[in-house]
């Protein structure tokens, strides 16, 4: 322990964390297939099927990149670990994309039931998700000074 | 030395791919093998209850080809042999009236979009199975000539070159009609010609490119030689590519012969093959490959007869009035009027050849049914098909249990030899069998005394 513990990131290029970097990706693909489904529930037009199967599997490379670069964080730095909104960013993070891949594979069948109304149901649940950890990880850096430069 | 690292690399690929199966099936519900295939053939099928995948099952046999000396499977007192071998993707036989086999070497035409992440997964499963024709050479018609009907050609040349995936062959008259992807192409045609240089002239374009997810189009002409048959695939496997793009699809189209235009004989068949008429009733008959990724023991594929204006279901619904949840806008009208087709012939058998047998050379239980050839399934975990089987007929109806016929296209441990596609029977009586992962056309003959 030296006397200037910090809460560094360890992800970090010239002291820039990588995971705020990445994490706009995954929401806002994942709100962008929210918008596609709801549009798909109303035309039945596949287009916007194939727009929401792209956005999950873009949003789903894009986050787990954020999640690997957050984990090294999360466990690299044990002053990290112990801010309280740190345990319930990373588990509601990780449920955001757990589900999303099931809803990835649920946008691969075709035709309506890719979409309604399995495919539905899980968008809008992460997209309820997102706000919170979202707000959680803001929290992290805005109130308790995760990874910001002393 | 290119073809080693590709084997190896295509090696590679299918352990990954059973890995990724594994798994699949297993999200899928593991073990849902489905049910005895045999329950599921005949007039009424049982048809279970859908599913809908996370991920559907993919397995496909892994090809293998033909050892040396390897043969299909005939029934006792019968014969197989090879036609001919080293052939690129043969895909379906005409013979000509003077005993002339012409052997259509066809591959995909390989324009289907990618439109969602999932078709780059489709696309690379099919590959291993080379169902789509990875050969240089293919997009052909050669001519084999057997003059004395010992099996073994005479003559083999190149008949027709640089077609646009062609697949269905109708000669009336001296006019021969081969059915592009794309177009119904007329070629001047002499009894003897073992080769056609002159220029083909368009009868009429058919639904081909940009998408053309199911683009064989078979072919038949009419007995008075008027009118021209084509069957035309859907676009898709249940509309996941549109609406827009399936007009004039998964129908027959009804050609005249004079003019080149057409009208939709009958619709909601997802793809037909193999049109043929049943000899006793003059009936024009088909097999249809059914839909996908709703279970292993859906939907069956059939072998049906065509009624003129008939509508036989896809994509609204199967069996009649079965509706498929997947289509939207509904259509409640045409679901309404949907004809249930005659015989099913179990599920994901992937039937594309069909031909009546009305010859002598094999035994007179064989006379007058129809012999079917299953390509073989790729969304069931328990492979279907692989295999040519006869349905008796009496009185131009199905009439029994359909029989295996030709086997033996799979390993015991369920890799491809070959995969059956055309049928055809030839002038001596012998049924013949393009097999397209074989390279090979195969003839059934009598074993003799």
């Amino acid at each position: 322990m030296t006397e200037r513990q910090t809460l560094g990131s360890m992800a970090q290029i010239a002291k820039h964390p990588i995971h705020p970097m990445l994490v706009p990706f995954p929401i806002a693909c994942f709100i962008g297939a929210l918008v596609t489904d709801v549009t798909y529930s109303l035309t039945a037009q596949m287009m916007w099927a194939d727009f929401s199967a792209w956005l999950l599997v873009a949003g789903l490379i894009m986050g787990v990149l954020a999640a690997v670069a957050g984990l090294i964080d999360f466990l690299s730095n044990r002053l990290i670990r112990a801010q309280p909104p740190a345990w319930p960013h990373m588990l509601g993070n990780v449920l955001v994309l757990v589900l999303s891949f099931f809803n990835a594979l649920v946008h691969t069948r075709d035709g309506w039931t890719s979409v309604v109304p399995t495919g539905l149901i899980l968008s809008v649940i992460v997209v309820l998700i997102l706000p919170v950890t979202g707000w959680l990880g803001w929290s992290m850096v805005y109130r308790y000074g995760v990874g910001v430069g002393r | 030395m290119t073809f080693p690292r590709w084997h190896m690399l295509r090696n590679a690929r299918v352990s990954t791919l059973a890995a990724f199966c594994t798994v699949a099936s297993c999200l899928a519900g593991c073990g849902d093998a489905g049910g005895d295939p045999s329950a599921q053939i005949g007039p009424h099928p049982t048809l279970p209850e859908q599913t809908q995948y996370l991920l559907p099952p993919m397995h496909i046999a892994r090809v293998v080809g033909w050892k040396k000396d390897e043969t299909p499977t005939v029934p006792q007192g019968l014969k197989i042999q090879a036609l001919a071998t080293g052939l690129e993707h043969p895909r379906s036989l005409y013979v000509l009236p003077n005993g002339d086999i012409l052997v259509v070497e066809s591959k995909s035409p390989g324009v289907q979009p990618i439109r969602r992440p999932k078709d780059i997964v489709m696309g690379w499963i099919e590959s291993l199975s080379t169902s789509g024709g990875g050969n240089q050479q293919s997009n052909r018609i050669t001519l084999l000539r057997d003059t004395n009907g010992d099996g073994m050609p005479e003559v083999r040349s190149v008949f027709l070159d640089h077609l646009n995936s062609p697949f269905g062959v109708a000669l009336v008259g001296n006019d021969l009609y081969v059915a592009n992807t794309d177009a119904i192409v007329r070629y001047p045609y002499s009894t003897g010609d073992t080769k056609i240089s002159a220029p083909g002239t368009t009868l009429t374009p058919l639904p081909g490119g940009p998408i053309d997810h199911h683009w064989t189009k078979s072919l038949v002409a009419s007995a008075d030689g008027s009118t021209l048959y084509v069957g035309v695939g859907s676009n898709s496997n249940i509309t996941e590519n549109g609406m827009e793009a399936e007009k004039n699809r998964a129908a027959i189209l009804q050609v005249d012969r004079a003019t080149g235009r057409w009208r939709l004989y009958a619709t909601g068949l997802r793809n037909p093959n193999g049109l043929s008429f049943e000899p006793q009733s003059g009936a024009l008959w088909t097999v249809v490959n059914e839909r996908d990724e709703l279970g292993p023991d859906l939907v069956p594929d059939y072998l049906t007869s065509v009624k003129d204006g008939g509508f036989y279901g896809w994509p609204y619904s199967y069996y009649g009035q079965h509706v498929d949840p997947r289509v939207k806008p509904e259509r409640p009208d045409l679901v309404a009027k949907a004809i249930a087709p005659d015989y099913a012939l179990s599920s994901h058998v992937a039937p594309l050849g069909l031909v009546f047998y009305a010859a002598s050379n094999l035994p007179e239980t064989y006379r007058g049914g129809a012999f079917v050839a299953e390509h073989g399934s790729w969304n069931r975990t328990t492979l279907n098909g692989y295999k040519v089987v006869f349905v008796p007929f009496k009185g131009g109806q199905p009439d029994g249990m359909a029989q295996d016929f030709v086997t033996g296209f799979l390993t015991s441990d369920d890799q491809a030899r070959g995969r059956p596609v055309g049928l055809a029977v030839d002038k001596s009586g012998a049924l013949l069998i393009a097999d397209d992962v074989g390279d090979t056309v195969w003839r059934v003959t009598s074993a003799g005394p």
